[in-house]
């Protein structure tokens, strides 16, 4: 440890400031509150501050930035590397530091985000332990009033000095560039040091009643309690702010922005809060968590619950941000979880639950620019849906496997995840089927072959061809569920001999909106293969003469060994319910049960949060599915 | 071939308009874009051959109505700007009074001279594809609007309210300096404008689509309103849109 | 050729802002009919701020007109100071000053770079200019564009400014900040030479018509009034600005929404020109010249000039918004919160509020209760005090020009009503009567 006086400090503050090759931001007064902010001087800094408005990471992870830059038809680039001077943040306090730590392996986990790391890598942190504490402040009972690593500098403010834990060698060397006058603590200091950190423990206002461990399992058995959470979320503006404030919040939403000349423009992240009406609504309209009370729900479990899953953590450092700034005062986590706590005493055990076996694993970086690839082939199959064929420009194979899907880009609209169509035997290029909905897909109908679009992927798991070799697959697909399906069914039609009983339950609403036509009517010829289509209606003007009725009519029609028979289904989200009852009724078992699940996605790589069913992502996870390890999910059907 | 627009005004101040005049060099890039047919405020010559149509003010009268048919039956896309043609804006406060009375007191035996209703949202008579809403609107919303128009796609109106920009640009909350606002209610898209120029937010670019209104009205009496005051908050600029509720 | 018989009817006069009516018939050489109407829709704006309190009204007012929203916000929050009994600073008076300057600038650029320029240069509107004369119109938007900064940080922004609050301010540019725009102002003073210039080689443009009437504007000894001043008229004396009715008197008349008035005659004119006849010698230097290079001096009759004295005035907002941000260097600015909000004491009372916005002088006037709500408010807008006059000009006007071409009279008429900058959806925002 080392002992530095305040003026001195001030002046090691102003010399790093006058370093133009620096970026020294600190904690300054605004209005009555605080922020961090870049730093003229060191007179500005208010190192005694309880808690600032927003947190650091928004230096790290801004709340708008470039991800790449577009010009139609021509070409996607990286946004240019501005030339990142390094930040020095001064004035971190140890919640703050513990957040960036958990947005670390957030920030790495499978995939590496390179903009968050770039700043990050090249920034220096100057913490200061706390003085004062807010009164909604609980980082005692999280574990984080205090920390002993992810600084370069630690300070603990003893009346007319600082005493400074030196973290780093960065932070070792920054003192010894430009501080003056740093000597050796004494015993004395040292002992006071721990004596202040101790008061820090004592500071809180609120009091949480019981050990943090219970948490992960408490939320567990409250999933369903579905008046606690309408009692709890009844006041919920869906206002954001408390998600917004959240250190540990990472949720983001991409957008297009082209400039006036419609030629030119830049992809962004902004941003974005699971509280928010729309956070998980899709071009269709449906939106998987319309009500308060869910999506006030989702919030605690992401933290408590979700990430306690995969990183285990519970992702709160009791910053208490949320609650001071939720008006209806509906957000401190310390009275819902004392709420929670009362109820389960009074109805019984409280349990905890075992540490999760956490493997963070990373492989390279999260790629955000789309490679260049041109429409080679454009066949309209129904009035919604139009089949394209697609070539990568620099001619590299896609290299998917069925199941998966792609990120796809039409220049000034913006992204959308589509599902491969074609099995990856078809190796040159690859076909997506496109519903016509949203902005994206609307304008992807208007293009011709030749024009340009931009892919990134393949993304998520896709059905295990290898191991349900030698099998009987029976496929189940409801209306567009057909396209992803059709990439795994291909693909066995090319491998047939691997695979055994081969059925295919095709269902639409009616006749015309059948796709792929005309492979549906080779298929009925052939003899190695069942193909039972049904239409929900048929118009009188339609000609048919299959089965009417729902898809589940068909069931009942085929024979199936359930031993050896696996389920493959897609469709609409309110098919899956009835299909899976009526499959178990076959006595068709839960693990024989293979589902694709969509979702709002936008990243495709696990990060933004939009495409999260409770603790998994679609994107990352899925959207293949077995059905024995998502049946207990409650928001997957 | 550009795309024609027009420009019309019903009951404002123009402020709207005036706000495109001051688009500066963003104007100049814009009317490389689209053909200004139609814009009386700064232009003689008028044509009836358009195929967006820019309507600002809100409806006050039925002679109005006529117009505004006339203009939907030319146009193929009719933009409502302004919160007085979006949602009715500030011109819906005299909703709330007597307007017979009002008009006797202000033109006395003269009143029946002049025709007036309860004013109202431009979309109370004709269909309206897109809305800039703000009062007045805010430069980038609007240019947002009629990019994603010329480019055949939905704009990007947000559907969640002005806390959200305010937290994003570290603003210090109203609540939290003694004043009242109504932000967490109204729709955002204006980045917070008014908060960051030291104020609060006026509600100006109208509810969101699902406002938890008794939650709000309940805040504001929390932190200190009346009952009237908190309803009168409220009809500055939700007034029509509460009412069709 | 003699035109015995002209039917003049513009509906809808264009580049003006609001919507005004001309109908002239002219039968057998004889003026049959020449009328200045207004359809515009009636607001009500007096009727709404009743029941509203003390710190809203400023915010609803200022949405009478999107054109001069600071001088109306000025003039909402004087006469709410004026009733409650509240002082602002020495500071504060300067910054509503810029502001006030900001407006005017912005306002007379767009008025004669935009709405009367294309009358002088034979077009229908700026549009076409940007093709054949760009670095003019250039220079114009350039203007243009200083004046909205400025206007955008003294105020926070030009419609609707949020900054202005009773009291004071809510946030206060930083000296840098004015600095900063000190020298854009100064830079591009050579832009107004030439804008002065391109006016000054058009100005036989400019109809040479004459008609004596009265003229009306704040008047001040020390300095060239707009924000604050007396009730100044070039027919009678000068009197406090609680006296505005007994010069305002307005009046209904049934082709108009909006009303007139008048004081010592038929009719008065405000506005720049009227600015100009009551206060020249106060304009600051480089203004005076301006106005001398136009032959300009008081009392000028030609109402066509009014385009001119803006010319003049927005060289002296320019000029006047420099000398104060050098007295607010000079002094030191004294720093408030970001967020800041003036202790007010509600009580009751009345107050008027009087400014000069770009087209003339503008009064608000209220009554509020002890517990600050208004109970009462008038608002007489410069616009309706020149509805006469425009009517009687035009009276005077047509029998000079009933020979010429029907196209001639049209645009000469149109001219005449731009050359007041009528804003017209103001002046329908309803008074009442007393």
């Amino acid at each position: 440890m080392r002992v530095i006086s305040k003026e001195d400090f001030a002046q090691f503050v102003n010399s790093l400031i006058k370093d133009s090759s620096l970026n020294v931001m600190g904690v300054k007064a605004k209005g009555d509150k605080f922020a961090f902010g870049p730093l003229e001087s060191a007179s500005e800094l208010r190192m005694d501050y309880d808690v600032t408005l927003l947190p650091p990471k928004k230096y790290f992870f801004p709340q708008r930035e470039t991800l790449v830059t577009y010009n139609v038809g021509k070409s996607f680039s990286a946004k240019s590397p501005s030339e990142i001077k390094p930040m020095v943040l001064v004035g971190v306090h140890p919640y703050d530091i513990v957040a960036l730590l958990h947005m670390d392996e957030i920030f790495s986990e499978t995939k590496s985000d390179p903009y968050y790391f770039e700043k990050r890598k090249s920034s220096i942190i100057i913490g200061v332990n706390i003085q004062k504490m807010s009164k909604w402040c609980f980082a005692p009972y999280m574990g984080s009033a205090t920390v002993e690593y992810g600084y370069d500098l630690m300070l603990t403010d003893l009346g007319n000095r600082y005493v400074i834990n030196i973290g780093s060698e960065k932070g070792e060397n920054l003192l010894d560039k430009y501080a003056k006058n740093v000597s050796d603590a004494l015993a004395r200091d040292t002992q006071l040091v721990g004596q202040k950190k101790r008061e820090v423990m004592m500071m809180s206002q609120q009091k949480l009643d019981f050990p943090t461990e219970l948490i992960p399992e408490m939320l567990t058995k409250f999933y369903t309690e579905s008046s606690f959470w309408e009692r709890h979320s009844e006041k919920c503006l869906a206002c954001g702010s408390c998600v917004l404030v959240c250190p540990t919040c990472y949720c983001f939403d991409v957008k297009d922005n082209p400039d006036l000349s419609l030629e030119q423009g830049e992809r962004v992240r902004i941003w974005d809060g699971c509280l928010l009406e729309d956070f998980a609504k899709v071009a269709s309209g449906e939106n998987f968590r319309a009500t308060r009370p869910t999506r006030y729900r989702h919030r605690y479990f992401k933290k408590g619950k979700y990430l306690y899953d995969r990183f285990g953590f519970i992702s709160c450092v009791g910053c208490g941000r949320c609650s001071s700034n939720c008006l209806p005062n509906i957000a401190n986590p310390v009275n819902l979880f004392n709420d929670m706590y009362q109820e389960s005493v009074s109805s019984g055990q409280v349990t905890t639950v075992s540490t999760p076996e956490i493997k963070i694993q990373t492989e390279g970086n999260i790629d955000y620019v789309p490679k260049l690839a041109t429409i080679i082939r454009k066949q309209p199959m129904t009035a919604m849906e139009t089949l394209f064929e697609i070539k990568l420009d620099d001619g590299s194979v896609l290299g998917h496997k069925p199941g998966q899907f792609v990120e796809l880009s039409v220049f000034g609209i913006g992204e959308a995840p589509i599902s491969i169509s074609s099995p990856p035997s078809k190796k040159d290029t690859f076909e997506l089927c496109v519903r016509k909905l949203g902005n994206v897909t609307t304008k992807m109908h208007s293009l011709k072959i030749g024009d340009k679009v931009g892919i990134r992927g393949p993304f998520g798991t896709g059905f295990d061809t290898e191991f349900l070799k030698g099998k009987d697959l029976l496929f189940v697909a409801g209306g567009l569920g057909l396209a992803p399906l059709r990439s795994f069914f291909n693909y066995v039609l090319d491998n047939r001999k691997d695979y055994g009983q081969v059925t295919l339950l095709y269902g639409c609403k009616e006749p015309k909106e059948l796709l792929f036509a005309d492979e549906l009517l080779a298929l009925a010829k052939r003899d190695d293969v069942e193909f039972k289509p049904t239409v929900d209606r048929c118009p009188e003007d339609e000609a048919w003469t299959g089965n009417t009725g729902v898809i589940t009519t068909l069931i009942p029609q085929i024979k199936i060994d359930p031993e050896k028979t696996y389920a493959v289904i897609c469709g609409p989200p309110i098919m899956y319910k009835f299909v899976i009852a009526d499959l178990k009724k076959r006595n068709v078992s839960d693990d024989h049960i293979i589902m694709s699940l969509e979702r709002r996605m936008k990243c495709g790589v696990g990060k933004c949060g939009h495409c999260q069913i409770n603790q998994i992502y679609v994107c990352k996870d899925g959207p293949v599915f077995n059905y024995s390890k998502i049946k207990g999910v409650p928001e997957a059907l | 071939m550009k795309p024609k627009a027009a420009f019309f005004d019903f009951a404002g101040c123009e402020g709207d308009q005036l706000q495109i005049a001051n688009l500066e060099e963003d104007l100049l890039a814009l009317l490389s874009q689209v053909d200004v047919v139609s814009f009386r405020e700064v232009m003689k010559e008028h044509s009836d051959n358009y195929d967006i149509a820019f309507v600002e003010g809100s409806c006050t009268r039925l002679q109005d109505e006529d117009r505004l048919r006339q203009i939907r039956k030319n146009a193929k896309i009719v933009v409502a700007i302004g919160s007085c043609a979006a949602i009715g804006g500030i011109n819906s406060l005299k909703n709330y009074k007597d307007l017979d009375g009002v008009k006797k007191t202000v033109y006395g035996e003269n009143a029946r001279l002049f025709d007036s209703y309860a004013a109202r949202a431009i979309d109370a008579v004709i269909p309206v594809d897109a809305y800039v809403y703000g009062c007045p609107i805010d430069r980038e919303d609007f240019l947002q609007v009629v990019k994603s128009l010329l480019l055949g796609k939905k704009p990007d109106t947000p559907t969640y309210p002005v806390c959200v920009e305010c937290k994003k640009n570290e603003n210090v909350c109203a609540f939290e300096r003694g004043q009242y606002c109504v932000g967490p209610v109204t729709r955002a898209g204006c980045n917070s404008c008014c908060v960051n120029e030291g104020t609060i937010c006026w509600g100006c670019r109208g509810l969101v689509d699902n406002p938890n209104e008794n939650s709000h009205k309940e805040v504001l009496i929390k932190y200190g309103q009346t009952v009237d005051d908190a309803i009168n908050k409220f009809r500055l600029y939700f007034g029509w849109q509460e009412a069709k509720r | 050729m003699k035109n015995s018989n002209v039917e003049v009817n513009v509906h809808h006069v264009t580049r003006v802002e609001g919507h005004g009516n001309i109908s002239v018939n002219i039968k057998d050489g004889i003026v049959e009919k020449c009328e200045w109407s207004i359809p515009e829709a009636p607001r009500f704006f007096e009727a709404m701020v009743v029941g509203r309190s003390w710190y809203e009204l400023h915010h609803i007012t200022s949405r009478i007109c999107g054109i001069c929203s600071i001088g109306h916000t000025l003039a909402s929050l004087k006469a709410t100071e004026s009733a409650l009994g509240v002082t602002i600073s020495e500071q504060d008076l300067k910054l509503r000053k810029l502001a006030l300057h900001g407006e005017n600038m912005q306002s007379h650029v767009l008025h004669l770079g935009f709405l009367v320029l294309p009358d002088l240069m034979g077009v229908g509107s700026v549009i076409p200019l940007a093709s054949t004369n760009p670095a003019e119109v250039k220079i114009v938007l350039k203007l243009h564009r200083i004046a909205n900064e400025m206007s955008n940080l003294i105020c926070g922004r030009t419609t609707h400014p949020q900054r202005l609050i009773p009291g004071g301010f809510s946030k206060i540019p930083s000296m840098n900040e004015l600095t900063t725009l000190r020298k854009k102002l100064q830079d591009s003073i050579p832009n107004l030479q030439t804008v002065a210039g391109l006016f000054k080689s058009l100005e036989s443009k400019l109809p040479n018509f004459k008609r004596e009437t009265e003229f009306i504007a704040l008047t001040d000894p020390n300095e060239y009034a707009l924000y604050d001043g007396k009730l100044g008229s070039t027919d009678t004396a000068s009197a406090p600005v609680k006296e505005y009715l007994s010069y305002t008197n307005e009046y209904i008349v049934p082709q108009s929404t909006a009303k007139w008035a008048k004081h010592a005659r038929g009719s008065y004119m405000v506005g720049a020109l009227a600015r100009f006849n009551l206060n020249h010698d106060r304009l600051s230097p480089m203004a005076k010249k301006t106005a001398a290079t136009f032959n300009l001096s008081p009392v000028c009759y030609n109402p066509f000039m009014n385009s001119i004295a803006q010319l003049v005035e927005l060289v002296h907002s320019w000029e006047d918004s420099i000398r104060l941000i050098n007295e607010l260097e000079d002094k030191g600015l004294t720093t408030q919160s970001e967020y800041n909000k003036p202790e007010i004491k509600v009580k009751a009372g009345t107050g008027v509020g009087a400014v000069e916005v770009p087209r003339g002088i503008l009064f608000h006037d209220y009554t509020y209760n002890a517990n600050g709500v208004c109970t009462r408010a008038n608002c007489v807008i410069p616009t309706n005090q020149n509805h006469a006059n425009i009517q009687l000009d035009m009276n005077a006007l047509v029998p000079q020009i009933a020979d010429k071409p029907q196209k001639e009279i049209e645009l000469t008429l149109e001219m005449l009503v731009r050359a007041y900058d009528p804003c017209i959806s103001c002046s329908t925002h309803v008074t009442k009567i007393n």
